[in-house]
């Protein structure tokens, strides 16, 4: 409860407002669901003069889909896109990794944008004013220290949004306004392995949605956290796997919660042509632990995030591969 | 949650009778209160673990416009705390600084950004000294001293011994040892501590409203360091939205917004942040344990050797009492023939540790808990045969000089070994699944109490006017216990008038007699027998004058809504003439009642012999079921069968409630509840970090509710609200280890700590194959 910052409010009606806002205030911050963003204000990480309320955008609010696939506007709830039948239907990893998200409270005012923009965390960033300054403050903000990994050079603190290795898994794209106008790219494109900058975007850009192809694999979210709601994923994983006459057309695997960015895991285009055997999840498992990158940022212990998630991975291709939910009973366990 | 509510009680229970006002948001609690004319008050606290202040300079923020008050250590040269023999802290910092967090200045402003304002220009320096944040570090040789009349950072050493120790372990068919761990924990109570504290400079007179489960030591705290009398000051308890133990000593904030609002001539609202809630900590300490025990074939115990460590933070607290109670509260669960226990209470650079729900008995219980499953394991006994070889027989006294008055632990074990059908399931389930079981106990009420006055250990005042209501008054805090619920109805059955004719008034120093407060479970066993006494007396004066009335004898005369002569109809008023005869010649009423524990039950001569003592122990043994996933770690607890015996369940619905709690939090202690610190500073500080389980972790819990009619009780009534708590965290581990095969030495049981714990199974087996293929 530490003093909310004050702030001017401005709600534009359209994305071309919305940009030209954000150029017009050089101290300005776009705000949706806000249960990024407030928590930080309140603990002094950052202070606009202006918040860019996007709330009012309607086209950023709307789910549609086509022979063309699924666009998902930025704006989109995440209760909504929970709900949502072609997510349901199609697109099964987004749906539960919606489902899966912090708790009711969290999912009725976060945002699709929100949690694909989702701030790094840090068990030494994520603390109020008081508690970074008497710890000498560090990498990621104001510090030129990462307590962390000292010795290094960069930021470690983890990205832990549960859409995007859901999103990633499946193919997804970006579309993102800016200055210049719009532009599409692969989702994987707007992250890079940096906990101070770990998105894309230039200054003035914009989320504004996510676009799934047409006709993905079937597909699963699965996290590791100590607590059934409210956490943010220790580890999550997405697949999405396609079986040809008992054997892997296509796999894709992304993961969350680990790196600084989420992101897919290379190296399962040998599974193709293979069936979903010990030996291919055994595979699986080695290639999950050789690239999950977890570092101390969290409470829970690095070494366990890196077994999490390569056992996560195993369970949710074990499962699509036997062609059951992840819930079934499937030998997931050594 | 259970299929019958007040099962075991064949009676209904009352909704407690606050809880429209909880439930509707009508309730106000203190933060809620009319604060429009009040200055804000924030706390500037120490960013440094330990050191001797060098210099506090607080002259620019006293320039900021706006801000109407400053208060430093200079401003109260008084100790405090909640123990007389320990009293050695300030409400802000003195000399040094021992904890980061620490209170060292105050600011009492127009607002919440001035008051911000002007910390961020509090000048601050220390010359810092050496810091230490395990019990290890503050233990080792040549470690300086946080206080300097506690050499070694010991607080206080306890040697106890009972019995032959060496003789009972000569005599066990069975030695075994463990060492088990228990990470620290909070109260993570959902309401903020806030108070607010109003003084007027005319009149001199002081009002605190505050979040405390203990008035009367506020009230006297309040009074020794702002060096007023204690007639001039009000102490006043609004709804107050939980406590387990966080408020059950006086809390510095509490006194330095009262010197806040004595600064500024003025009323001065605080409210803490999340973060200062934890920083203000006084909860369950860290703890290590070990424990060696001795046992016979058939699961008769011989002997206990325990020794108990507990890093108790930067100052004293009820740290004595904690490091008591583990050690006495191993007697009173069991027949046990010989005991040695040796408690350290360890000064740290860390929150001040204090009491937490099952104070004292929790941690301990739970490595004895777990030893006894380990052992039944070696002797191939069930661990409910091994809890029976061991049982009590009421009335008796413990080794220690306790006093047992009343026992159903034997039937807890047989509702809920029959309930959870344990005989027909155990060792039957999948892998990956198990079952567990504990006991535990506590106690109701401290026996003999903190600040020895000569005064009965509790008091209920009951008021009778024209209009027929009958006013209870009583200092007893209601933390959401239900105590207030409690004795409308213990006054209501002695009277045998209906419920809604009762109101309680509470926790008015005003206007309500003196209570020690809402601590070791003491409120329905002392003010219940308070209330009941009153209710009596109240009682023969309305008898008297039924008897005045109806012309018979008051041996004749039946009292209640109607009073009548024996069991007939032919002759019976209605209550409100009755009253008016009674106040014939001595106009309104007010009766007082009382209730003193008699010294045979204050414990044993030894020291700290005091600790421990109670008039009636609470009994509960609980059935935990589980399924461990053992690729993530993760624990998922599927159901819990719990029994207690509370004598009596004076409101069979608030026991249940209260039963329900104590599971819940036992399992937030077992699964995922633990503070961490980097240095001295929390990284657990909020309720994101700090994992107090979800409605998605809280599982089935069947409550059994077991009624032994203690001859002492309020109609034979013991506590309710803690002895269900430590059997959780044993019967949960007890639960993992039947499994998945592995037995958890450290709390809480995370997924990290399972996953781990399998890695190194793994890593050991393999170890032993590649030794046989060598050999």
């Amino acid at each position: 409860m530490t003093l909310m910052p004050e702030f001017e409010l401005a709600r534009p009606r359209d994305v071309g407002e919305a940009i030209a806002a954000r150029h017009e205030h050089a101290g300005s911050r776009f705000i949706a669901g806000g249960t990024d963003l407030l928590v930080q204000l309140r603990h002094g990480i950052d202070r606009p003069d202006v918040l860019i309320d996007l709330s009012a955008i309607e086209e950023l609010g709307k789910i549609t889909s086509g022979p063309g696939g699924a666009r998902i506007g930025a704006g989109v709830s995440i209760a909504a896109l929970a709900r949502d039948a072609t997510m349901a239907a199609n697109y099964r990893a987004v749906k539960e990794a919606a489902e899966m998200i912090a708790a009711p409270g969290h999912r009725a005012m976060g945002t699709v944008g929100g949690n694909l923009c989702l701030d790094t965390r840090c068990i030494f960033y994520n603390q109020s004013e008081w508690w970074r300054r008497a710890n000498g403050y560090c990498l990621k903000h104001r510090g030129d220290v990462c307590h962390v990994a000292p010795q290094g050079q960069r930021c470690h603190a983890a990205f832990a949004g549960d859409l995007a290795p859901a999103l990633l898994a499946l193919g997804a794209e970006v579309e993102i306004a800016g200055t210049k106008g719009r532009r599409r790219m692969p989702l994987g494109d707007l992250y890079v392995e940096d906990g101070r900058a770990h998105l894309t975007l230039s200054e003035h850009e914009l989320v504004v949605a996510a676009h799934l192809p047409p006709d993905p694999p079937p597909s699963a979210y699965s996290k590791v956290c100590v607590r059934g709601a409210i956490d943010y994923p220790l580890a999550g994983v997405a697949v999405a796997l396609g079986m040809n006459e008992g054997v892997v057309k296509s796999l894709q695997i992304a993961l969350t919660g680990t790196n600084s960015r989420p992101f897919v895991l290379s190296g399962t285009d040998a599974m193709v042509g293979r069936p979903i055997d010990e030996a291919a999840l055994q595979a699986i498992e080695r290639l999950v632990q050789k690239q999950v990158q977890p570092m101390r940022t969290t409470n829970a212990s690095a070494h366990y995030r890196r077994l999490a998630a390569a056992a996560l991975a195993r369970r949710l291709t074990a499962a699509l591969g036997i062609g059951s939910r992840p819930d079934a009973a499937v030998s997931a366990v050594r | 949650m259970s299929a019958d509510p007040t099962a075991g009680a064949k009676r209904p229970g009352v909704p407690l009778i606050d809880g429209i006002e909880k439930v509707t948001g009508r309730a106000r609690y203190t933060a809620d209160l009319m604060h429009a004319d009040a200055l804000v008050g924030r706390i500037f606290r120490s960013p440094f673990s330990h050191g001797e202040i060098v210099r506090l300079d607080v002259s620019k923020a006293r320039a900021v416009e706006g801000v109407a008050g400053i208060v430093t250590g200079t401003d109260c040269p008084h100790g405090y705390g909640v123990l007389p023999v320990a009293m050695n802290e300030y409400p802000l910092a003195r000399g040094r600084v021992r904890y980061r967090g620490e209170p060292v200045a105050a600011v009492a402003a127009i607002d919440a950004k001035t008051a911000e304002q002007a910390l961020e220009l509090i000048e601050f320096e220390v010359r810092e000294l050496p810091a230490y944040y395990t019990s290890e570090e503050a233990r080792a040789p040549g470690a300086i001293p946080l206080h300097d009349d506690k050499p070694g950072n010991l607080e206080r050493e306890v040697h106890h011994h009972f019995g032959d120790v060496s003789r009972g372990f000569a005599e066990a068919d069975l030695v075994r040892e463990e060492r088990i761990s228990c990470a620290e924990i909070n109260h993570a109570q959902i309401e903020p501590h806030a108070c607010l504290a109003d003084y007027d400079p005319m009149s001199g007179r002081l009002t605190m409203q505050s979040v405390s489960q203990v008035g009367y030591y506020l009230h006297l705290m309040l009074a020794r360091c702002l060096e007023m009398d204690t007639s001039r000051i009000r102490v006043v308890k609004p709804f107050i939205g939980g406590g387990f133990g966080a408020r059950v000593e006086v809390l510095n904030f509490e006194i330095v917004t009262a010197l806040l609002a004595r600064a500024a001539s003025g009323k001065v609202m605080m409210q803490l942040t999340r973060e200062e809630n934890f920083l203000t900590h006084r909860a369950r300490p860290q703890t290590d344990i070990r424990l060696k025990l001795g046992m016979r074939r058939d699961g008769r115990i011989t002997a206990c050797d325990c020794e108990v460590v507990q890093r108790g933070g930067a100052y004293a607290g009820y740290g004595i009492v904690t490091i008591l109670y583990a050690g006495a509260l191993l007697q009173g669960l069991y027949d046990i023939p010989s005991i040695k226990y040796d408690g350290y209470r360890v000064y740290a650079n860390l929150p001040p540790c204090g009491a937490m729900r099952g104070h004292g008995s929790v941690n301990t219980r739970h490595a004895f808990e777990c030893l006894l499953d380990r052992m039944a394991r070696d002797l191939g006994l069930d661990p409910f045969a091994v809890r029976r070889a061991n049982l009590l027989r009421a009335p008796t006294r413990t080794l220690n000089d306790l006093m047992v008055n009343s026992y159903g632990l034997e039937e807890c074990l047989e509702r809920v070994e029959s309930a959870s059908k344990w005989r027909a399931r155990i060792g039957k389930l999948p892998r990956g699944k198990g079952l567990g079981m504990a006991c535990s106990h506590y106690v109701s009420g401290a026996a003999k109490p903190i600040h020895w006055t000569g005064e009965p250990h509790a008091a209920v005042n009951v008021r009778l006017d024209f209009d027929g209501g009958i006013t209870a008054l009583t200092g007893a805090a209601d933390i959401g216990q239900g105590s207030s619920t409690m004795v409308a109805i213990a006054v209501a059955e002695t009277l045998g008038v209906s419920i809604e004719r009762v109101r309680v008034v509470a926790a008015d120093s005003m206007v309500t007699p003196k209570d020690n407060g809402a601590y070791s479970s003491r409120i329905t066993f002392m003010v219940g027998n308070a209330a009941i006494d009153a209710a009596r007396k109240l009682k023969a004066i309305l008898i008297e004058a039924a008897a005045r009335k109806l012309e018979a004898r008051p041996e004749d005369i039946e009292c209640g809504e109607a009073f009548r002569v024996g069991h007939g109809a032919q002759s019976s008023l209605p209550f409100a003439e009755i009253v008016k005869e009674a106040l014939v010649d001595r106009g309104p009423i007010t009766v007082s009642g009382a209730f003193t524990c008699p010294p045979e039950a204050q414990g044993g001569k030894h020291r700290g012999g005091a600790v421990g003592s109670t008039m009636g122990f609470s009994y509960a043994a609980q059935v935990v079921e589980v399924d461990v996933d053992e690729a993530t770690g993760v624990v998922r607890v599927d159901k819990v069968w719990a029994a207690l015996d509370c004598g009596h369940a004076i409101n069979p619905l608030a026991v249940e409630g209260q039963i329900e709690g104590s599971v819940w939090m036992g399992m937030g202690q077992a699964l995922s509840e633990e503070t961490r610190y980097v240095e001295g500073l929390p990284l657990h500080a909020s309720l994101l970090e700090y994992r107090v389980p979800t409605s998605a972790e809280s599982p089935a819990i069947e409550v059994q509710i077991v009624e032994s009619h203690d001859p002492y009780g309020p109609f034979g009534a013991k506590e309710a609200s803690e002895g269900a708590l430590a059997g959780f965290p044993p019967a949960l581990v007890n639960a993992v280890a039947n499994a998945i095969g592995i037995d958890m030495d450290e709390l809480p049981v995370t997924p990290d700590r399972i996953v781990e714990a399998l890695v190194e199974r793994r890593r050991r087996a393999r170890l032993a194959t590649a030794q046989r293929a060598a050999s």
